[in-house]
């Protein structure tokens, strides 16, 4: 302003048709620029209700949504389906105390259906636990639990709920779960509806603003889930989210109304590009893809898509149904969808009756090998004292024991020559009496050698009972041998007789010669 | 400074200031009027949170932004906080619709898009019989000058009826403000046009779901669809609708007018979305692209549909039932249930139908059947 009154104080008689001109360009400019900001301004007209009974009045344009939702107080509606979820809630609230979104502006809506275990007395206690805590940051703001049974076609296990003949049915029936929670729950201004599964195991506490700050209209991060070890660590679990191919249009077309495809399956083969297997550990999360089918474990949308009436279909839209429906009709909302390949949050792992028959397997294995190797140890230590090594020892006892039945160096063979060249029968009878009796001598030693051998090993045997007295198999098998060495000695006993009849027949031969 | 032929250029060259100092005001203008200001008061709480969460501190900042001075401070727009245990619980096993809902306390949520507040309307809502604690209202007006007006009337005629005696006040009532632009021109003419109606249906059913989906409450058995121009209806429309005990039942819907042929008052069709499929129907459908639409009531889209408008027989039981395809939305009862199931009012072409009859659409396609009275009558207003 002073600038303007010092500029006009300033002014010669000559220059005021450029000073009228001046300030006809700022007049005009101003009311151009009053004019603009009006026509921006819209001067809604707002009722005055506040002191009507049961009477509310809402402009539905503040509750847009905006990327910073968190500063602008902007609500959210925190929306949870739970199925006999009793054993995930600890681990669920623990996640729910960590959201750094501020908690008074997050509302809380539970749909608990057909469970079998005490989901509701468990939620239940939870809930007054967090919200009696000493802390009021932790306090959330309206919370709403809804009771709703749909009959159950499907059960809840892994495979029960995985295999293919089951998703059509219950993807529908899903869907017609999710729906009547999000139908009754949101509220005029809410500005976000946030979707999550009770069982997801790891999540940042950010995750809300993570999601939010894009400015979507849907947006969901990429779901994986750990794996154990002898299935490779960790692996894609939400196959819903994709973006859509000609191979996904073309199977579409040639199914009938009420057939839902379902992503992930060998039985229908689209060839889509799936947000899970975009995924790079050490990649940007910030970065976005367009998806046109999404899944349902975490969601991030802003209500006026839900209030605008797009819903998870519970019949075959565009031949899907539920989240992946959901997907689509917000496509034909013109709504955004999108996904964050980089950006991951982990599902439980949950086995599958295959992976169940795999680890009963896996323990039985176990508990078999155990065994085995118990049995090995024993096994062992009987073999090696069965199978003693005695080659030193006998290399030693060798010389002892053979010198003695080496009869060379002991006894020589006196040969009487006398009359051999007169043959006498009488005398030749005599002479072999003679020798029959020198063998017979020689017989009676071998014996006593014989009984001092067996002296031995009856130590050997004591020495073995005093160290092992278990193993009767082998000392029988022992014995056995020890029998058959004495066949066996004896037959070399005989053989050697017999050489010796031959050697004095052969002596006797080449005397003749 | 010859080259400078312009006047204004030259005088701007002379005097910078001239341009300079109305430049400077609109700017500081702005920022006054638009500029982000903070409330000091809300900077302790944030202090609280932040320390809770060291280590995100860094990621984002929980500063509390307002907005420019001339809108409300998003503080009011939230309801107050809670108190600590606030914990509601609902067994939505327990709600039912049953053709006893006035013995069952049944509740029912009536639904008014609103772009012009009419008297007649107003009093003849206010004669329905159905116990008005058991009823819920629900009205959206378009953002525009015809919803200000509206909202005017509404205000004043609200007022009236819920500081009024308390049996005689609703158990609820919801007044939204559409969020995105509506068509401003609203004249007869205009909104029959074959190439607006899609545009206009399109918007129409936004904002039909919005009020649908934010006044649908946990305990709403029935949501009655009255359009605001229904002028004259029976006095007992709910209990004679809910009677019929169908997922989905429509009146069939007329206009009173002088007859200048015959010189005395008359009755003529008004709704032709109330029709059954036919044979044509499915055929033209079939060679249309997917994002074009059948529009009721217009020559160059020839159907030979059988319309319920055509159906009504004065001499006729006002009890009898037809089946039908697609439905327009003057007076329509629904059962809660379907709703939740995700029946909505489809602003894009649902198999090339949309808004009401796409709604019919996809209320067969979850399995629920639709209904027309061809003989119970309510009456539109007649410009």
């Amino acid at each position: 302003m002073n600038s303007l009154f010092s500029f006009k104080s300033k002014v010669f008689p000559e220059t005021i048709p450029k000073l009228k001109l001046s300030l006809m360009l700022f007049l005009i400019i101003l009311i151009l620029s009053i004019k603009y900001f009006l026509s921006n301004l819209h001067f809604d007209y707002i009722p005055n209700l506040d002191n009507v009974p049961n009477t509310f009045y809402y402009d539905l344009a503040n509750y847009q949504g905006s990327p910073d939702g968190w500063q602008r107080y902007e609500k959210v509606l925190f929306c949870v389906p739970l199925r006999d979820a009793e054993s995930h809630l600890p681990m669920f609230f623990g996640h729910m105390k960590n959201l750094t979104y501020p908690h008074n502006l997050i509302d809380l809506a539970f749909l608990v259906s057909d469970s079998k275990d005490d989901t509701m007395g468990s939620l239940r206690s939870h809930l007054q636990e967090i919200q009696n805590d000493p802390n009021p940051n932790l306090h959330f703001g309206e919370i709403e639990i809804y009771e709703k049974d749909f009959g159950q076609i499907i059960g809840q296990g892994f495979s029960d709920r995985h295999g293919f003949a089951a998703q059509g049915p219950r993807r529908k029936l899903m869907a017609r779960a999710r729906n009547w929670l999000w139908t009754v729950a949101i509220k005029p201004y809410h500005s976000w509806v946030y979707w999550r599964d009770a069982d997801v195991e790891t999540v940042p506490s950010t995750i809300i603003e993570d999601l939010m700050h894009h400015d979507k209209d849907v947006i969901v991060p990429n779901v994986w889930r750990p794996l154990p070890d002898w299935l490779g660590n960790q692996q894609p679990y939400d196959l819903n989210s994709w973006q859509e191919s000609d191979g996904g249009l073309q199977l579409a077309n040639t199914l009938d109304e009420d057939a839902v495809i379902v992503e992930g399956y060998l039985e229908y083969a689209t060839w889509r590009p799936h947000l899970a297997y975009l995924r790079d550990p050490y990649g940007d999360p910030e970065v976005e893809m367009p998806l046109d089918g999404i899944g349902g474990v975490s969601i991030l949308s802003k209500a006026k898509v839900f209030r605008t009436g797009t819903h998870f279909p519970a019949f075959s839209f565009e031949k899907h149904a539920e989240t992946e429906a959901f997907g689509k009709m917000c496509k034909r909302m013109s709504y955004s969808v999108v996904g964050l390949p980089h950006y991951v949050i982990w599902h439980i792992y949950e086995p599958s009756t295959d992976d169940l028959k795999h680890m009963e397997w896996m323990a039985q294995e176990e508990a078999r090998q155990k065994e085995e190797e118990k049995l090995r140890k024993i096994y062992q230590k009987s073999w090696n004292q069965g199978f003693e090594d005695v080659q030193d020892i006998w290399k030693e006892d060798r010389i002892n024991i053979l010198k003695n039945t080496d009869m060379s160096k002991h006894r020589k063979i006196v040969v009487d020559w006398s009359g051999i060249d007169e043959f006498d029968p009488i005398e030749e009878e005599v002479k072999i009496v003679d020798t029959n009796s020198k063998q017979d001598k020689e017989k009676e030693k071998e014996k006593e050698m014989e009984i001092e051998k067996e002296k031995e090993k009856d130590k050997d045997k004591d020495k073995k009972d005093e160290k092992d007295k278990g193993k009767k198999e082998i000392d029988t098998s022992d014995s056995q041998q020890s029998s058959d060495k004495d066949k066996k000695s004896k037959k070399n006993q005989d053989q050697l007789n017999k050489q010796h009849v031959n050697d004095n027949d052969k002596v006797l031969a080449d005397f003749d010669s | 400074m010859g080259i400078l032929r312009n006047p204004y250029l030259r005088q701007i060259r002379r005097k910078p200031s001239s341009i300079l100092g109305p430049l400077t005001i609109i700017i500081l203008l702005c920022y006054l009027l638009f500029g982000t200001s903070n409330d000091p008061s809300n900077n302790s709480n944030n202090g609280q949170l932040s320390n809770n969460n060291l280590n995100i501190q860094n990621k984002y900042s929980y500063k509390p932004k307002n907005k420019n001075l001339f809108s409300r401070a998003p503080s009011d727009l939230i309801p107050n906080i809670l108190p600590g245990d606030h914990i509601s619980h609902f067994d939505l096993n327990k709600l039912a619709s049953t053709p006893m809902a006035v013995y069952n306390k049944e509740k029912v949520l009536i639904l008014s898009p609103m772009s012009k507040f009419l008297n007649q309307y107003w009093a003849n809502l206010l004669k329905l019989t159905y116990p008005r604690e058991l009823i819920e209202l629900g009205f959206i007006v378009p953002r525009n000058s015809d919803g200000d007006k509206v909202l005017n009337f509404l205000e004043v005629a609200i007022k009236q009826v819920q500081t009024g005696p308390k049996e005689k006040r609703f158990s609820k009532i919801t007044i939204l403000r559409q969020d995105n632009d509506s068509i401003r021109s609203q004249k007869e003419k205009d909104r029959h046009a074959l190439s607006i109606q899609k545009e206009r249906r399109s918007s129409m059913a936004l904002a039909r779901n919005s009020l649908l989906f934010t006044t649908l409450s946990p305990f709403t058995s029935w949501v009655l669809w009255l359009d605001a121009d229904i002028v004259e209806s029976p006095t007992t429309l709910i209990q004679d609708l809910i009677a019929h005990d169908k997922p989905v039942i429509s009146a069939n819907c007329y206009q009173r007018f002088f007859d200048d042929s015959k010189k005395k008052e008359s009755i003529r069709p008004y709704d032709f979305n109330n029709w059954v499929e036919s044979e044509e129907g499915l055929k033209i459908a079939s060679n249309m692209r997917d994002d074009e639409i059948i529009v009721e009531g217009y020559a160059n889209i020839a159907t030979y549909r059988p319309l319920m408008a055509h159906f009504y027989d004065a001499n006729g039981d006002v009890n009898t039932e037809m089946q039908l395809d697609g439905i327009g939305g003057a007076a329509v009862l629904v059962k809660a249930d379907v709703h939740r199931d995700g029946a909505m009012f489809p602003p894009f072409p649902f198999y090339h139908l949309i808004e009401t009859e796409g709604f019919a659409k996809m209320t067969k396609r979850l399995g629920y059947e639709v209904f027309g009275l061809p003989n119970y009558l309510v009456y539109h207003y007649n410009e």
